[in-house]
């Protein structure tokens, strides 16, 4: 079990273009990877490898996430997927 | 009196039409197909339209289907599915059913921007659901007023536009996907009318007032004559623009320049000449390729091809040979993932692995050009020095035989990969036209990848570097016969605009909807003014800064 909780900065938060490279990068990994919005209710996990439940945590810009993983690769999967959300997901973010 | 239904205006205008209802699933239906199957089959039909719009530089709309792709093959949605089809539901419903109870929750969160995406789990679902049972979506066979609950994107983007008149929704809102398309199409749009289904299953006719956001059933004389007062005043209110746009693309001081359309779809080409175009300066063919399963043969390329010459009435039509490649993949023609597709096989590099493409394209082509007793402009993309335009001549001489009823076609290349810049002097004397692809010339001089967000300010075609490139391109053209177009976005720029027509470019290409802009522009200046403008800019440091040179009138 691995886990890392991050910053969404990016402009949309984790909607559209966002969630959806968030999720094909956790489709590469075999461990099975929650995803829960801390901002909003840490109760609630959805699979990082859906691109519907990453949608439905509703994170906003500024919002924290946990990402949480389990299985042979947990390890490195949370930490590419916290990079990933820390580095914009591909989009330009502004401030550090 | 005849009744009325009260909703909020999306988009202005009026129309009056006989109803057509659209039903996400048919009732009744069963499916045939398993879930999986279905499901991949609606991944790749959003791919191709995400491919189509993507091409006609609709980017915010191929997003969309991007994100639909992705929910098709969504893990949760199956075992939703699954587990709703353990009473014996069928699987067509149970995927509705499924993406009905997503979007549910996307909009009981309150943020409206998920609630938006909401339409497209529908959208998908109901994509799936069609395709499990075998239906289509229907097809408008008259002038209609479309009414449904919700008119997802995908349906959308597949009614003929020319007889899609107006649309009425019993949901949506201002900021839907409908209402947002149906105000870029100028398709009057009303959405949140309640009853509005009800009402038009035994309706005659609709008449959907978008200004004022209601719809009237079956109207009586009465609401008829208020109604063409209103669409009078509207009228007036919309003529300065479209005079604008049949205007003369020209300095203020009479520099002629050709005011030409790109276009994506043979089915645009009358629109782009009523529009005010001159000539159609890029016919993206690619539209031929995407969104099916098995390649298109020459007798249904030529079909179309045809339709777009006998459109021109005369003027000339650049085909451009299809740009097809890593960065917009076709799923019968493979080609091996590539790290850099921007960089990797595309266009006319595809000929080595698919030796039958171009060939089969330029026999349709000529085809067309036969058929519709027209001649056709036909330009190869990706063109990087001379032996690539000796195979581009070669295959057109080799289709020419095979076709020899065709008049004699003009022969252009495409500009976009600097060492065709840099060669321009060599490539000039043997090509009709060469055409600056100023979005790949951009990208590909300064190093800047496109599809990179991070770049997105790197990618300014104003930059002084892709200036001297054109000019370049337009002195090695000028001892020759060659003439000089640009195609790309930078055209569509009042600003880009001005600074081509300084640099002695000959013909602009771009969307109609941006000639009435450019045409103000350019009409405000003269030439003097415009060559030495250019002049100047190609001694800036950027982009940012030739920008406000010239919006500062300098």
């Amino acid at each position: 079990m691995a886990e890392a909780e991050v910053e969404v900065r990016n402009p949309s938060g984790l909607h559209a273009r966002p969630a959806a490279t968030f999720v094909r990068a956790s489709a590469g990994f075999a461990a099975e990877v929650l995803v829960a919005n801390l901002t909003r209710d840490a109760s609630r996990t959805a699979s990082a490898k859906s691109v519907l439940g990453v949608m439905g945590l509703a994170v906003a810009r500024g919002d924290r996430i946990r990402i949480a993983a389990e299985g042979t690769d947990a390890d490195e999967a949370v930490e590419r997927l916290a990079e990933l959300v820390r580095s914009g997901l591909g989009e330009a973010i502004d401030g550090a | 009196m005849s009744a009325e239904l009260r909703g909020t205006p999306a988009a202005p205008g009026v129309a009056i039409a006989a109803p057509w209802v659209y039903d996400a699933v048919p009732a009744g239906a069963t499916s045939r197909l398993p879930l999986p199957e279905a499901a991949a089959l609606a991944a790749d039909e959003v791919v191709g339209i995400a491919t189509r719009l993507r091409d006609q530089g609709r980017e915010a709309e191929a997003e969309i289907f991007d994100a639909q792709s992705l929910m098709a093959r969504d893990p949760a949605l199956h075992d939703a599915t699954v587990a709703l089809m353990a009473d014996g539901t069928d699987a067509a419903i149970a995927v509705v059913q499924a993406g009905e109870a997503v979007a549910v929750s996307f909009e009981e969160i309150g943020d409206e921007v998920l609630a938006a995406r909401g339409a497209d789990v529908r959208d998908i679902t109901a994509r799936i659901a069609r395709i499990m049972t075998g239906a289509f979506v229907p097809r408008l066979e008259r002038r209609s007023v479309v009414v449904a609950a919700d008119l997802p994107p995908s349906v959308t983007v597949e009614l003929d536009r020319a007889l899609l008149v107006g649309i009425a929704l019993e949901g949506g809102s201002r900021t839907s996907h409908a209402a947002i398309l149906a105000r870029s199409l100028g398709i009057p749009a009303v959405v949140g009318v309640v009853g509005v289904r009800e009402a038009a299953a035994t309706a005659v006719e609709l008449a959907v007032d978008g200004d004022a956001g209601v719809v009237h059933v079956d109207p009586d004389a009465e609401t008829l004559a208020h109604l063409a007062v209103i669409t009078e005043v509207a009228q007036a209110r919309a003529g300065h623009d479209t005079e604008l746009a049949s205007a003369d693309l020209a300095t203020s001081d009479g520099h002629r320049v050709t005011c030409a359309a790109n276009i994506g779809d043979p089915a645009d080409a009358a629109a782009a000449f009523a529009a005010g175009a001159e000539a159609i300066g890029l016919f993206r063919t690619e539209f031929a390729f995407a969104g099916r399963t098995t390649a298109p043969d020459e007798a249904v390329q030529a079909a179309a091809y045809t339709e777009v010459l006998r459109a021109s009435a005369g003027a000339e039509v650049v085909f451009r040979l299809a740009d097809i490649g890593g960065d917009k993949p076709i799923s019968y023609l493979p080609i091996e993932p590539e790290a850099n597709p921007f960089l990797g096989v595309r266009a006319i590099r595809l000929h080595d692995r698919h030796p039958e493409l171009l060939p089969m394209q330029l026999r349709a082509i000529l085809r067309a050009s036969a058929d519709a007793g027209r001649r056709a402009s036909i330009m190869a993309a990706m063109v990087a020095d001379e032996s690539d335009l000796d195979l581009v001549l070669r295959l057109i001489a080799d289709a020419r035989a095979a076709v020899p009823a065709a008049p004699v076609p003009r022969i252009g290349v495409m500009i976009e990969v600097p060492s065709a810049v840099l060669l321009a002097d060599r490539l000039a004397p043997r090509v009709d036209f060469m055409s600056i692809g100023t979005n790949d010339l951009t990208q590909y001089l300064l190093a800047a990848d496109r599809s990179n967000a991070a770049l997105a300010a790197r990618q300014d075609p104003l930059h002084p570097a892709v200036l001297r490139a054109v000019s370049r391109v337009v002195e090695a053209a000028a001892p020759t016969n060659c003439g000089v177009a640009v195609c790309g976005e930078m055209a569509a720029d009042p600003v880009g605009a001005l600074l081509l027509i300084g640099l002695g470019v000959d013909e602009l290409s771009m969307e109609p909807r941006s000639f009435g802009a450019v045409k103000g522009a350019v009409g405000a200046r003269t030439l003097p003014d415009l060559v030495a403008l250019a002049v100047r800019a190609q001694l800036m440091p950027s982009g940012a800064d030739v920008r406000r040179a010239v919006e500062l009138g300098a």
